[in-house]
């Protein structure tokens, strides 16, 4: 950790366009802001699970959101034309804005032909895109932000860190002191309660005495003019209604076509927000309110204006990638599931406006690719792709902007090294992601030449220059390349000898099992051998995982088509694919689809399993009793675990038959509750990384001495490679795989 | 999926309940009559109560309520902010969530569902429907067609940006149901 003098503040790092600004936000952010943003996105998190779960067709609705999004964007000029009719149509005003400067300008200037002196705000994230306020007090006009976590923001100069719940860095103590500074008042200011009330009673008064009310709009509906306002304070509903003036400023992105349409949206967003059935008020207003006069002694006409920004959004949609984002309901689901964003939050995991996972695609589309530098912190642990409620591949968003960004760092700062590195690697990329990105050539070369490659590796001056060069931090222990892979030392093997054949299988070994820890590769053989599985190894072919975790794309597409034909042949003998890696199973069963030919991607999908995960399905199938063949009475460490399952092993749903088969031969699991082990592949080996690294490994390592707390020492499990390592450095204790445990304790006889 | 019309479903109206309940709202059922509703209004507010037009419901149902003690008549901003209760119909309720809906533009019932400490919600228990996107539906709406400007109102105002969960900020402390069989 830095020391707290050269600790920056929020709105110093706002901009991280530059690799020290970026970092600096990280030590920031882990010195003062991590516990409050943890403790708020973690509550949120377990909220969300609860309430989705609670949604009996929630697929449903995400493929109908989602499909409704994809026809919206592609229909948007249209929609736009429409709307314009129908806002004018309701006698209110309508204004497309090209750029932010603009919609700046439009606004204030309504507001001062308004003469208006006091303007009251709800939470609006575009208004802090286009810089609304700083035009507004130009003008000499005062503002008052009346969400109580904008004023919290206003008080203290500061850009949001959260897209839904903008002060989550701040803790109720810290609130207290700042309005204590801010604030010249006797009132007590100790509990959330006092500080609500006083923050109440101040605004009140700005609602009673304003001229004129902005909100942002979460959807907007192109037949009626209406606008969605959801909120749970009530602020909104009073900036909305009860000045003379009411401006409603969005992105474009939020027109859907018909009123109809909002049904989804409306059951989605507030179970994907803040783990509500619905906010508190799910406002659907079609201004100008024509019905109710003003709240005035003589009745005016209510005046409405909608701005609508385009700053980059029309070309966004433009973009065969980045289009994908503006699907986005900015809900925050992909902040709360990440557990980078959990352990930073928005100001170090986040652009100037926009935050977490989704919003590097933001950031690049309105300000410049640069200001999505950021989106590095997205590891690619894919735990926001199933909470997403319109379906969106952040991590692929962010893969294609990380690719963009090589490119551009390449071509601006490369030294003559790295540029010569970029074109014999064919990737345009800088040292350290082709160094990460391409693992299976140096695996490869590392274990022909272990162990002298892994003396070499742990010298002082190697660990040095692997940092200066790569980037690797010397504090990690870089795992041993195995002087005999996987696939030499399975031909050492005897081949299967069980008399039944209860299934037909080829192990793939994927390079972090084959040059890095074959003995979980060989204890997985071992296994579904001894249950009778007539098993073969592939060759070696790199899947793809870790070229795109680093950006190199094209790389990875390369990687994906060898991989595809070589498994085909094996499917088509009629053998299922065993992988061992759960990375690389997620490559197979998820992000192969934007690789492969649609029914190449479903047959491979549709034939890939984790290696228990097959088992299980193999001894469930055949109605075999798992306890028949395995017992975890006779495992030397005991029958008491704590088992860690991947993030993306949870995301393609191959966590459950590990617990389940682990359960079923005896032993006691007690399972992790966290995203991810925060090691992520490579992510954790980066100097730049290793301290948020090991502040989300906390969480983990937590639990583990949690669980233990309550009973005796349990033995570590872990499926995935870069999970063991994370728990091995958090705990300095050895981490088994599961097949490693099962193993150890088959039964000797053949059944 | 029940119609504005159609016949009370008790299966509804019990998860209405308990869901607008766990919204943090309170909620009680009155026999469908002025004095009944008059009473029920009576036991729990007190001070000085605003009172907006019925909707769909009869006017005569809120005749008895504007005898109360305490009646503000006044609508400018700044008398309906100094209320301590706020009454309003509600035109809809919904199961799932424990959501009432309010047309925020019927006769001030925007601000006085809003201003007041307390916020009183009378409905009408066959307007309940199960999920928030039947309003949407033309088929729940049964031929009537959806009021231009609605609230679905679910539990009090509440934060969670001064630290822990506080109710009661800009809007109401507290929801009241009255649902009316």
């Amino acid at each position: 950790m830095s020391n707290p003098a050269t600790v920056a503040s929020p709105r110093t790092v706002a901009n991280k366009s530059e690799k020290p600004a970026l970092l600096g936000a990280i030590r920031m952010a882990l010195e003062i802001e991590s516990p409050a943003v943890r403790h708020n996105t973690q509550a949120f998190n377990s909220g969300r699970y609860l309430a989705t779960a609670a949604i009996p067709d929630y697929d449903r609705l995400k493929d109908q959101a989602r499909a409704t999004k994809e026809a919206a964007i592609a229909r948007l000029p249209e929609l736009l034309a429409t709307l314009e009719a129908s806002v004018k149509g309701n006698g209110g005003n309508f204004f497309l804005a090209k750029t932010g400067e603009e919609a700046a300008r439009y606004i204030t200037k309504v507001c001062t032909d308004h003469q208006a002196r006091l303007v009251v705000k709800g939470k609006s994230m575009t208004s802090e895109e286009v810089h609304l306020n700083l035009h507004l007090e130009a003008a000499g006009i005062e503002v008052a932000e009346t969400d109580l976590a904008e004023f919290i923001l206003q008080i203290a100069d500061e850009q949001p860190s959260h897209l839904i719940g903008p002060a989550i860095h701040y803790s109720r103590e810290r609130i207290t002191a700042l309005f204590k500074k801010r604030f010249q008042t006797d009132l007590p200011l100790d509990t959330g309660e006092e500080l609500t009330r006083f923050a109440r009673e101040m605004l009140r008064q700005k609602f009673l005495n304003a001229d004129a009310g902005i909100s942002g709009a979460n959807f907007i509906t192109a037949d009626t003019g209406s606008i969605v306002l959801v909120e749970s304070e009530g602020n909104i509903r009073l900036t909305s209604q009860l000045p003379p003036l009411h401006i409603a400023i969005a992105g474009v992105e939020k027109v859907l076509p018909k009123r109809e349409d909002l049904a989804p949206f409306i059951e989605l967003i507030a179970p994907s927000a803040t783990g509500q059935g619905l906010a508190s008020y799910t406002s659907v207003l079609t201004p100008p309110m024509q019905a109710a006069p003003a709240l005035s002694d003589s009745p005016v006409q209510r005046e409405f204006h909608l701005v609508l920004v385009d700053n980059g959004r029309l070309q966004m949609r433009e973009d065969p990638v980045l289009h994908e984002a503006l699907y986005c309901i900015r809900c925050g689901a992909c902040l709360n599931s990440c557990a980078n964003f959990q352990t930073v939050g928005g100001h170090a995991f986040g652009g100037e406006t926009y935050s977490g996972g989704i919003g590097g695609s933001w950031e690049a589309g309105t300000r410049g690719l640069l200001n999505a530098r950021f989106s590095e912190l997205c590891t690619g642990c894919s735990r926001c792709v199933m909470q997403c409620p319109v379906r969106i591949d952040i991590p692929w968003l962010n893969s294609n902007l990380r690719e963009r960004i090589n490119e551009c760092d390449l071509e601006k700062s490369g030294s003559i090294l790295e540029k010569a590195a970029a074109a014999q690697f064919h990737a345009k990329a800088p040292l350290p992601k082709i160094f990460f990105g391409r693992y299976d050539l140096f695996g490869k070369w590392g274990s022909r030449l272990a162990p002298l490659s892994n003396w070499i590796n742990n010298l002082p001056i190697t660990r040095a220059l692997m940092e200066r060069l790569v980037g690797v931090d010397r504090r990690r222990q870089l795992p041993p390349f195995a002087s005999t892979t996987l696939s030499s030392a399975a031909r050492r093997l005897s081949p299967s000898k069980a008399s039944s054949c209860r299934g037909k299988a080829a192990l793939f070994p994927d390079i972090f099992t084959n040059y890095g820890s074959p003995e979980r590769g060989l204890a997985a053989i071992e296994v579904l051998r001894s249950v009778g599985i007539d098993l073969v190894l592939t060759e070696v072919s790199a899947d793809g995982r870790a070229s795109l975790s680093q950006g190199l794309i094209k790389t990875a597409q390369q990687q994906a088509q060898r991989t595809s034909e070589l498994l085909l042949k094996y499917i088509r003998e009629g053998r299922e694919i065993i992988v061992v890696e759960p990375s690389a199973l997620a490559m197979l069963r998820l992000d192969y689809r934007r690789f492969l030919p649609h029914d190449v991607f479903e047959e491979i999908r549709a034939h890939s399993f984790e290696a228990v995960e097959y088992l299980w399905r193999i001894l469930q199938e055949r109605q075999l009793n798992a306890a028949d063949f395995f017992s975890a009475f006779r495992h030397p460490l005991g029958t008491r675990l704590f088992y860690h399952s991947h993030c993306q092993q949870k995301t393609i749903g191959a966590a459950a038959p590990t617990e389940e088969m682990l359960r079923a031969v005896g032993f006691d699991v007690a399972t992790s509750g966290v995203e991810c082990c925060g090691m992520a592949g490579s992510f954790g080996y980066k100097k730049d990384f290793y301290d948020l690294s090991m502040g989300v490994g906390e969480d983990l390592f937590n639990q583990v001495r949690a669980t233990e707390a309550e009973g005796e020492r349990r033995t570590l499990v872990a499926t995935g490679t870069s999970c063991q390592e994370q728990l091995h450095a958090g705990l300095q204790r050895k981490v088994f795989h599961p097949m490693e445990l099962l193993a150890a304790i088959r039964a000797t006889a053949e059944i | 999926m029940s119609s504005i019309s159609s016949p009370v479903r008790q299966d509804l109206l019990l998860q209405f309940e308990a869901a607008a309940r766990s919204a943090a709202a309170s909620i009680e059922r009155v026999p469908y009559s002025a004095e009944s509703l008059a009473a029920a209004v009576k036991r729990i507010a007190t001070g000085r109560i605003a009172i907006a037009e019925t909707l769909d419901l009869p006017p005569d149902l809120f005749a008895d309520l504007r005898k109360l003690p305490g009646l503000v008549r006044g609508r400018s901003k700044e008398e309906l902010a100094a209320c301590d209760v706020g009454v309003t119909e509600a035109f809809a309720g919904v199961a799932r969530t424990g959501s009432v809906c309010v047309a925020v533009d019927h006769d001030y019932s925007g601000a006085i569902s809003l201003l007041a400490r307390m916020h009183v919600a009378v409905l009408s228990a066959e307007t309940i429907t199960e999920r928030p996107g039947d309003l949407f539906n033309p088929r729940y709406l049964h031929g009537k067609t959806l009021q231009r400007n609605f609230v679905f109102i679910t539990g009090p105002s509440a934060t969670a940006d001064m630290g822990p969960l506080v109710r009661g900020v800009h809007g109401p402390h507290q929801l009241h149901i009255i649902i009316l069989e």
